[in-house]
């Protein structure tokens, strides 16, 4: 059977891993297409909600990144993201969700060759858990 | 009005094209809702690419625009500027990033025009709700920060100040000049580092617009482009910039020698010091850590540091009077001090703690008391009396009498002393050391009644109708306790050990006759071992210290107990007496006991003896001296106004002031305390009279400050090289001449080994605050009291120039760096070639004895030591190769054509401008060029060549065989690293760091200059390894930068903020706490919460937790980032796209 192709959406913050991404794009490591990224000043900004609607409408995967601990250009705003999809692990369940599928990771601007391995895992780890079944392609 | 969007989708050459089918992507835009116009084309950002865009506004009456092509960070500016001139707000379009995260990650063509369709569509669903919004501009401060003074940090500093604005120029040192000031020459002109430095240093510090802050850091920078604050903490110095006339005699008073930073621990400089003759400021710095631990286990927190160093330098009159600035008898406490300062020793981490009390004695012995100079004493009228002359009572004598009262000295015994006289005996004490002693604070001033007792000659109310404003009672423990067992009450030759020794000491025709008599002395304390000694000395036969426990649990001293030992005392431990037997004459004739052993643990952790029954025996004596502890003789209290005394007759006194329950009575040493050390008595002693005099000038003793903050960790790093040194002992006198003699029993240091014993000592705490700086500076400039002092400055911009460090090859072990004493690394090298280095210029190498005595006759030179190394630095520390190049042509120059060269490279990068014709000229000149790197360098020769050389062993890969090449000398050219506390720095200023630890530039090629944050810039070595020249060049640039800024005074500011609105905000203040700039007000009248624009940074912290949806981030509302998810899944669902 082939490998489905899982939509996994990240929210990647402007100053670290949205840079780590150009890096990652300057260097040429490929990673794997079901990956898109969604630019947001900063992973504090991120909404439960959006993580919400995204895991609703389709998407099989959600991935926010900032900052490395203590690097935030905001301070602590990636700190105020650990909380909140803390929080949200917890219930996502609830909505038919793995909390599998979310995840936050530090990416800082340096680290293209993280972002490119770390997108390869991920992309791995939705593959083996499969489809989700509650959103809407599911549906 | 209808949304009508324009989409291009570039090929980027064939960066795009090349994987994207980018006409596909464009038909398939072309067919999405409110698209009227999608092209493709070669170069969007070129000018007809823009153009193409400038048109379409105009031709199509577009009103959103999107390009697909690089990442926004590289050209979204340039697009919002073309449609700016199209007459459209910039914030009206949107970029998708098809080259960084499409064409060059995903190497499908299918895949990748799959994704690039994806994103497009996001793009295009978001702009639909993109609104204009309006630019923002704010101020720009003129003022500009620099930080570091090394080169970059100068040049940039000089350059904006020559546009006339004003520089703060903030250096971590003492001295201005960096890096390259610690240069000899430099590469490739070989320009003196120092002829072509010091003239910009000197240009920096007399720049009317240049505020230079040495010695200074940069703790926080708050703020936003164009309107900085930064704190600045300012190290004390301590010594006043202005006044400091450099003239060095300061330094040449100094007795610490430490390492010296500036010449990389080669050679040394003193605690006060300036790093080079030609540093900036010229103004002298201390450097001063944390008193010594010493200092602080001192319980009088004695100068312990100072005067060791004063010994050092044979200042035996300075040394004595520095301890006597905390301790008013010397001699004594330089013979019987338990020296609590020892154990905290950290020359104990390498062999032994420092003989601390021996060299005070040393210091007290080389002093004549009689001649001792008086400090000068300011009169005052009050007077004072002192009840009893013990250590703590000469004490408060001596302190109160310096600060210009009268005192006067009451004291019961014949003589003055109290226990140092009449309980030490004199071959541990002599008496004459003592009288010295005494004799110079009767010297002072103070003036001594004795034989006067306390309580029955005179009482408090007498020396209060006397005018003493103050009572210190120092009335000691003088009263031994009894054992309380049957007969020890009426049996004549039962002798407490107090008495004994008192009698013992003033040789009282009282004295008993121990002349071959059997003495049982019981107890295993101090006044044990001094009884038992001193009954040995008396001529008894047989002396048996009778002790209920184990020699482990002893209070004794070691030293004590060993001497006792040595003198043939008995001990008979785990024995407790019960009974004393009496002969028919009323005399002593023996001592029943019992056998112990020990128990359960009582409550000070030592096990209690248990009684074995049945073991009782008599031990066959003729004296008894028990010596189990003091206690206090109040038979003096005076009913009439009584102290307070505690259930063991101490006084309560309170601890911090010692002051007791009458206000003008004050007391302290055993009398409050219980039996103690002289020491503690002496720090009593200060203590009451600290407390006296604020009581006699009528000021409240709250602000006493009892303890002085001693408690420190923050001490000189152990050097490296400190080798164990065995600690002086002082000689004994052989315990067979001992035996019937009262004369001291160890003699002092000799001169030599005080001083042998002096250099063993760490200087922990850096200075030693022997004050020799102090009385040798003419300009009176030097203050050790000088704190720490923080400024704030404004300023516009900032421009980091914090340098390098070089990687320590230490853990490189294979090279031998630390383990041979003649490899060195290149900055070392440098201050060996450099004329006000360790060795004045000359290259010289290390003998056996450490010291540089003679030139190598050969040399090697290691490239890429840490660098171009997987396993250190991946990358090319750049200026290696050039550098290693002026070492070859140095070392021919001043050591002589004949010195073999050898030049250990990987590749030779002479890249600069006139770079490769100085590799050329050292070909010329007979080094030799090895192509291979070094893999070991080793002492074990393999043939009469190589002994007594160092061999470096390597590939000539060139020749495709390995070779050995001895060599006398070894210069590592070591990696150039990021500074190790670039990591905090960089975050103090938001700069991020790259992956190799260095400042990471907002762009490698069109940025290098720029960082995350606007408005902060980075020039030289903190961004990457660079050599002078590029480093000049970058500071200029960013110099100009700042200026650029500086000098329109305006910039514009993101708009991207957040805003609440005010119909939905509930006013439940979630977001207040949360904002990181406090930029949220609550608003009382509306109840609702308001953003100050000017102090929003737009991160969005309120809008990811706003419940009402009131908060959001302006250009990156809920409805953008749904409209972009929601577009990025259409397309994912419809591939071939939908109207």
């Amino acid at each position: 059977m082939e490998a489905f192709e899982p939509a996994i959406v990240a929210f990647v913050c402007n100053w670290c891993t949205y840079t780590a991404a150009d890096l990652a794009g300057t260097s040429r490591l490929s990673y794997p297409k079901s990956v898109r990224l969604i630019r947001v000043m900063c992973t504090g900004m991120v909404d439960p909600q959006y993580v919400l609607k995204a895991l609703l409408e389709g998407a099989d995967a959600v991935l926010v990144s900032g900052c490395h601990p203590g690097d935030c250009h905001y301070i602590n705003g990636n700190f105020k993201a650990r909380r909140r999809i803390k929080l949200l692990k917890e219930i996502l369940p609830r909505f038919g969700f793995e909390p599998e599928r979310l995840r936050l990771t530090w990416i800082g601007a340096s680290d293209g060759i993280q972002f490119a391995e770390i997108m390869q895992k991920m992309v791995a780890q939705i593959q083996a858990i499969g489809p989700s079944k509650a959103g809407r392609m599911a549906a | 009005m209808s949304i009508r969007i324009g989409f291009y989708i570039c090929h980027c050459g064939i960066n795009i094209a090349g994987k994207v089918r980018v006409t596909e992507v464009a038909d398939f835009a072309g067919k999405l809702r409110h698209v009227a116009v999608a092209r493709d084309y070669r170069f969007m950002c070129s000018d007809p690419g823009q153009a193409m865009i400038e048109k379409d506004i105009h031709d199509y009456g577009l009103n959103r625009v999107v390009v697909a092509s690089c990442s926004p960070r590289l050209h979204e500016k340039t697009f919002q500027s073309a449609c700016r001139r199209a007459g459209l707000n910039p914030y009206l379009f949107q970029m998708a990033s098809v080259r960084e995260q499409v064409s060059w990650v995903t190497p499908d063509a299918d895949e990748a025009t799959g994704k690039a369709k994806s994103l497009a569509a996001a793009a295009i669903n978001r702009v639909v709700f993109h609104h204009g919004l309006e630019t923002r501009e704010v101020p720009v401060h003129p003022d500009v920060l620099v930080v570091g003074a090394g080169i970059a940090g100068m040049q940039a500093a000089l350059d904006i100040a020559a546009a006339d604005h004003r520089v703060y120029l903030v250096e971590k040192s003492s001295t201005i000049g960096g890096h390259m000031l610690q240069f000899d020459k430099t590469f490739p002109t070989l320009d003196c580092a120092a002829c072509i430095g010091t003239p910009k240093m000197v240009d920096v510090v007399q720049h009317p617009n240049i505020k230079l802050l040495s010695y200074s850091e940069v703790t926080e920078l708050s703020g936003y482009i164009g309107n900085y604050r930064a704190k600045i903490r300012r190290l004390p110095r301590y010594v006043k910039e202005g006044i400091c006339t450099g003239c060095g005699e300061c330094a040449a008073v100094c007795p610490v020698i430490l390492p010296s930073e500036w010449d990389e621990g080669l050679g040394s400089r003193k605690a006060i010091y300036r790093a080079f003759p030609q540093a900036v400021p010229i103004t002298f710095c201390i450097d001063k850590n944390d008193r010594a631990p010493c200092v602080g286990a001192c319980p009088a927190h004695a100068n312990v540091q100072g005067y060791i160093q004063l010994i050092k330098q044979k200042k035996y009159k300075e040394a004595v009077q520095l301890i006597m600035e905390r301790i008013p008898l010397p001699g004594v406490l330089g013979r019987v001090c338990p020296h609590p300062c020892e154990l905290e020793c950290r020359r104990s981490e390498v062999d032994s703690a420092v003989a601390i009390r021996d060299l005070k004695r040393f210091a007290a012995d080389q002093v004549d008391f009689e001649t001792l100079d008086i400090p000068p004493i300011a009169e005052n009228d009050k007077k004072i009396a002192i009840i009893g002359s013990g250590p703590a009572g000469l004490t408060v004598a001596y302190d109160l009498r310096q600060k210009g009262y009268g005192v006067h000295i009451l004291e019961a015994r014949p003589e003055l002393g109290g226990m140092l006289r009449y309980g030490i005996p004199d071959y541990r004490l002599p008496q004459a050391v003592l009288d010295a002693e005494i004799g110079y604070i009767l010297r002072m001033g103070v003036t001594a009644r004795c034989n006067v007792r306390f309580g029955l000659d005179i009482t408090l109310k007498d020396l209060e109708q006397e005018g003493y404003g103050a009572v210190f009672m120092g009335i000691g423990a003088q009263e031994c306790l009894k054992i309380g067992i049957p007969g020890e009450a009426e049996t004549s030759g039962v002798l407490d050990a107090i008495r004994f020794l008192r009698e013992a000491n003033t040789k009282s025709e009282t004295t008993p006759d121990l002349n071959g008599k059997k003495v049982a002395v019981i107890g295993g304390g101090n006044v044990a071992m001094d009884a038992a000694r001193v009954a040995r000395r008396l001529g008894a036969s047989r002396v048996t210290l009778v002790y209920r426990r184990t020699e482990q649990e002893m209070p004794a001293y070691a030293d004590e107990i060993h001497e006792a030992r040595e003198e043939n005392i008995a001990f008979q431990f785990l024995t407790l007496p019960v009974r004393v037997i009496q002969a028919p004459d009323g005399h002593v004739c023996g001592l029943e006991c019992v056998e112990t052993r020990p128990g359960e643990p009582d409550a000070d952790g030592r096990r209690r003896p248990e009684i074995i029954p049945g073991s009782e025996m008599i031990i066959d004596c003729d004296w008894i001296i028990p010596a189990i502890g003091q206690s206090v003789d109040s038979s003096w209290n005076d009913a009439a106004c009584p102290l307070e005394c505690s259930p063991k007759n101490t006084i309560i006194a309170n601890p911090k002031t010692l002051q007791t329950s009458i206000p003008h009575v004050f007391a302290g040493g055993d009398a409050v305390s219980g039996p103690a050390t002289v020491v503690d008595a002496v720090a009593a002693g200060h203590r009451a009279a600290e407390a006296m005099d604020l009581f006699l000038q009528g000021l409240s003793l709250d602000s006493l400050q009892t303890e002085i903050p001693y408690s420190g960790q923050r001490w000189k790093e152990i050097p490296v090289g400190c080798t164990p040194k065995a600690r002086a002992q002082l000689s004994c006198r052989e315990p067979a001449g001992r035996g019937a003699c009262f004369a001291e029993i160890s003699s002092g240091f000799s001169e030599d080994a005080a001083h042998a014993e002096t250099e063993r000592c760490l200087n922990c705490g850096g200075c030693c605050e022997c004050m020799e700086c102090v009385r040798a500076c003419a300009a009176k400039a030097i203050d050790h009291t000088m704190s720490e002092a923080s400024l704030e400055v404004a300023v516009g911009t900032v421009i980091l120039a914090t340098g390098f460090d070089l990687m320590d090859p230490t853990p490189l072990s294979r090279f031998g760096y630390g383990a041979y004493p003649n490899v060195f690394t290149s900055l070392e090298f440098e201050r060996i070639s450099n004329a006000t280095g360790p060795t004045g210029g000359k290259i010289l190498m290390r003998d056996a004895a450490g010291e540089f005595s003679k030139p190598p006759e050969s040399v090697a030179i290691l490239h890429c030591i840490g660098s171009r190394d997987v396993n250190c630095h991946e990358y090319c520390s750049r200026v290696c190769c050039m550098a290693a190049l002026k070492y070859t042509h140095l070392i021919k120059e001043k050591v002589g054509h004949h010195t073999r060269v050898y030049d250990f490279y990987i590749d030779m990068r002479c890249f600069g401008e006139g770079y490769e014709e100085f590799y050329r000229r050292c070909q010329e000149e007979g080094t030799q060029f090895i192509r291979g790197k070094v893999a070991e360098i080793t002492d074990r020769a393999i043939g009469p060549a190589e002994t007594g050389k160092l061999i470096a062993i390597a590939e000539d890969t060139l020749l495709g065989k390995c070779i050995r090449v001895p060599v006398d000398m070894v210069v590592l050219c070591s990696a150039i690293e990021a500074r190790k506390d670039a990591l905090s720095v960089g975050r103090i200023f938001g700069v991020n760091l790259g992956a190799d630890g260095f400042f990471l530039e907002e762009h490698p090629k069109l940025g290098p200059l720029n960082t995350a944050t606007e408005g902060v810039f980075i020039a030289g070595a903190c961004q990457s390894p660079k050599d002078i020249p590029d480093t000049v060049a970058q500071a200029s640039g960013a110099a100009a930068k700042a200026l650029s800024l500086a000098s329109r005074g305006r910039v514009t500011v993101q708009s991207i903020i957040s805003w609440i609105d005010p119909d939905i905000c509930a006013g439940c203040q979630l977001c207040i706490p949360l904002c990181p700039y406090s930029a949220i007000e609550f608003d009382d009248r509306r109840k609702i919460s308001v953003v100050n624009e000017a102090i929003c940074k737009g991160c969005g912290s309120c809008a990811g937790a706003c419940p009402s949806g009131a908060a959001q981030v302006r250009h990156f509302r809920k409805e953008h980032v749904f409209a972009e998810f929601e577009g990025m899944m259409d397309a994912i669902c419809n591939p071939g796209g939908r109207k």
